[in-house]
């Protein structure tokens, strides 16, 4: 357990020699931060409507002005934050976790059941995301969840697929060989020998696949199709503040500034965690 | 006493391959007996691979067995089911690999990999990892249990295979396949890795089959020898009395080949001229007739029988008929 720390603390300093991903770092760390912490930062309630003090501008009292409802511009930004990693962090993991599991299920198991694996992920993959989104909100109503269950059932194809690959890279290599003429079970051989192998490469799209995630809840409440009002989101900001433009821009300014900031600083923090974990650049280290 | 352990009976094995089937393994017969080392010799391509694959029964899918029997204290592998074979594999059955580059999990430590591969023993992990510390001091790690803690890039090629050696032995197996454990290491890492491995065999009391193409290594560990030849067997027998009077011209052709064997200093060294017949097309008769300066008649059109020559010896060629009918 011990080994294993350090070796995070190792992976944690390889990112943050790289500026870049010392920058990414920063700015997760910050949107975390507030995320977790939202409930003491925002100086208002982020749903409370203040219809006397509407569509102002930046003061000391409302950091980012407040909207056409009056509602704090800066403590919806926080809080719609935290919605977005509400939704990012459950579907990204979500996604890995199934689409590992199938991906190495089809990778190591016999052809028919790989075939059929397949088929289904490319069944998934052809649905355009937002069609998809479309025709499930319109079948159970928008809400967190389903745009959790949206963004999850699409990009699981994604995760199955490279865990498929790295499974058959891996299931013919001589160490696999040298487990199973030793005894062990497939179940072993999945679990013991070939996940940590795989587990690495998959982290690194995660972390990659995390601003993704972030623009696409964005985009469905944009739509209308994310999250239910009054919930703060970045995207419900953003959508508001497009029709406001004319009258007051802070509100685009909130919902757009924190999409790029977050879309940038996952990107970032994914591409060095790919060069400090992937095991091909690490052996020439 | 000569218990039998191990019994090959009349194997046949072919590849079913694009082109027909490819007859990997014609007519395997040999022994193992309890505690014996037994070598296998042979050119690449000779079936030596599909021979331990096929007692192990990790075939690749287009392998058929065609014919025959592999008997393991008695019971017919070849009908086993794939539990009873996965419950026989690294516990009565073990095997050491050709590159130890290769054969450790490089994201596990070592220390993890023998717990795991201790899977079926019900001791404490504290148990486990002192047991494999002590296999560790027996194929002469030193430090065993600090070394526990590495990851296989930090050991050597001798010292990954000295572990892989240590890891086939853990459970005491009653055969230990060692599928040219030394041909991967340079020369003075393979006299260590065979000095330990006859020290290893004298403590533990398991049976050996040794594969190799180097004759010299064989010619010090073993006990019998068995000379493969394009998927057959052509000659087997005591170690010292192949060597010293091989019957086979392959075996003797082998024997003049092996750069240990040439006195004096030569600008081209030995080689057998010819290839290996093509096993999915193969021609009627001996099957080493086109490479054979001893060739007659008689080998173009019969298949030799690999006669019993003396007690053990046993070899397939015309000539020794001749030998005996003039």
């Amino acid at each position: 357990m011990e080994k294993s720390r350090s070796e995070l603390g190792q992976i944690i300093i390889g990112v943050a020699r790289d500026p870049l991903g010392l920058m990414g770092l920063i700015i997760v760390g910050v949107i975390v931060f507030c995320a977790i912490f939202a409930y003491w930062i925002v100086p208002y309630d982020p749903i409370a409507m203040d219809i006397k003090s509407r569509l102002q501008g930046p003061s000391t009292a409302h950091l980012l002005g407040t909207d056409q409802l009056g509602r704090d511009t800066f403590s919806r930004v926080i809080a719609g934050g935290q919605v977005a990693l509400k939704v990012a962090l459950p579907a990204v993991f979500g996604a890995m976790a199934i689409g590992l599991t199938l991906g190495m299920i089809a990778g190591y198991g016999p052809k028919w059941l790989d075939n059929l694996l397949m088929l289904f992920f490319d069944t998934i993959r052809s649905f355009p995301t937002v069609m998809f989104a479309l025709a499930v909100v319109a079948l159970i109503g928008p809400s967190l969840q389903t745009v959790v269950f949206v963004v999850m059932a699409t990009s699981i194809p994604t995760y199955g697929r490279v865990a498929r690959t790295q499974t058959l890279t891996l299931r013919n290599s001589e160490f696999i060989l040298a487990e199973r003429s030793m005894g062990a079970s497939m179940a072993r051989i999945l679990g013991v020998h070939m996940l940590p192998n795989i587990i690495g490469v998959l982290a690194v799209l995660a972390a990659m696949d995390i601003p993704t995630v972030i623009a696409l809840e964005a985009g469905l409440s944009f739509l209308g199709l994310g999250v239910k009002p009054p919930t703060p989101s970045w995207g419900a900001l953003l959508k508001d503040g497009y029709s406001l433009i004319r009258q007051t821009p802070w509100l685009v300014v909130g919902g757009g500034l924190p999409i790029i900031l977050a879309t940038l600083g996952f990107t970032f923090l994914g591409e060095s965690l790919r060069d400090v974990v992937d095991p091909k650049l690490r052996k020439q280290r | 006493m000569t218990d039998t352990l191990l019994e090959i009976d009349r194997l046949s094995v072919d590849y079913e391959t694009g082109r027909g089937d490819l007859k990997a393994l014609r007519d395997i017969t040999f022994n193992v007996n309890k505690g014996e080392i037994v070598g296998i010799v042979g050119e690449s391509g000779c079936g030596k691979s599909t021979l331990i694959s096929s007692i192990l029964r990790l075939t690749a899918p287009n392998t058929r067995f065609r014919e025959g029997e592999v008997r393991f204290k008695g019971k017919d592998l070849l009908q086993a089911s794939e539990r009873q074979m996965r419950n026989l594999r690294g516990a009565d059955i073990s095997i050491v690999f050709q590159d130890p580059m290769q054969t450790h999990n490089p994201v596990l430590t070592i220390g993890q990999q023998m717990l795991d591969i201790q899977h079926r023993s019900k001791q404490s992990k504290a148990d486990k990892l002192a047991h494999a510390a002590k296999m560790l001091g027996a194929v002469g790690i030193p430090d065993p249990e600090a070394r526990l803690k590495q990851y296989p890039h930090e050991f050597s090629g001798g010292m990954r295979q000295r572990i892989a050696i240590a890891m086939a032995l853990m459970s005491e197996p009653d055969l230990l396949i060692a599928d040219e454990p030394t041909t991967a290491l340079d020369a003075t890492l393979e006299v260590q890795i065979i000095e330990r491995l006859q020290e290893l065999q004298r403590e533990f009391h398991c049976a050996i089959l040794f594969i190799s193409h180097h004759l010299g290594v064989i010619a010090e560990l073993c006990d019998r020898v068995v000379v493969m030849y394009a998927g057959a067997v052509v000659e087997s027998g005591e170690v010292r009395e192949i060597f010293h009077n091989p019957k086979h011209p392959y075996t003797r052709r082998l024997i003049e080949c092996d750069p240990g064997h040439i006195k004096e200093r030569a600008r081209i060294l030995p080689t057998i001229p010819g290839e290996v017949p093509d096993l999915a097309n193969l021609p009627g008769g001996c099957i080493f007739r086109d490479r054979c300066d001893q060739a007659m008649a008689r080998c173009a059109s019969d298949v030799p029988p690999l006669d019993q020559l003396k007690e053990g010896h046993h070899a397939a060629c015309w000539l020794n008929h001749e030998e005996a009918t003039s």
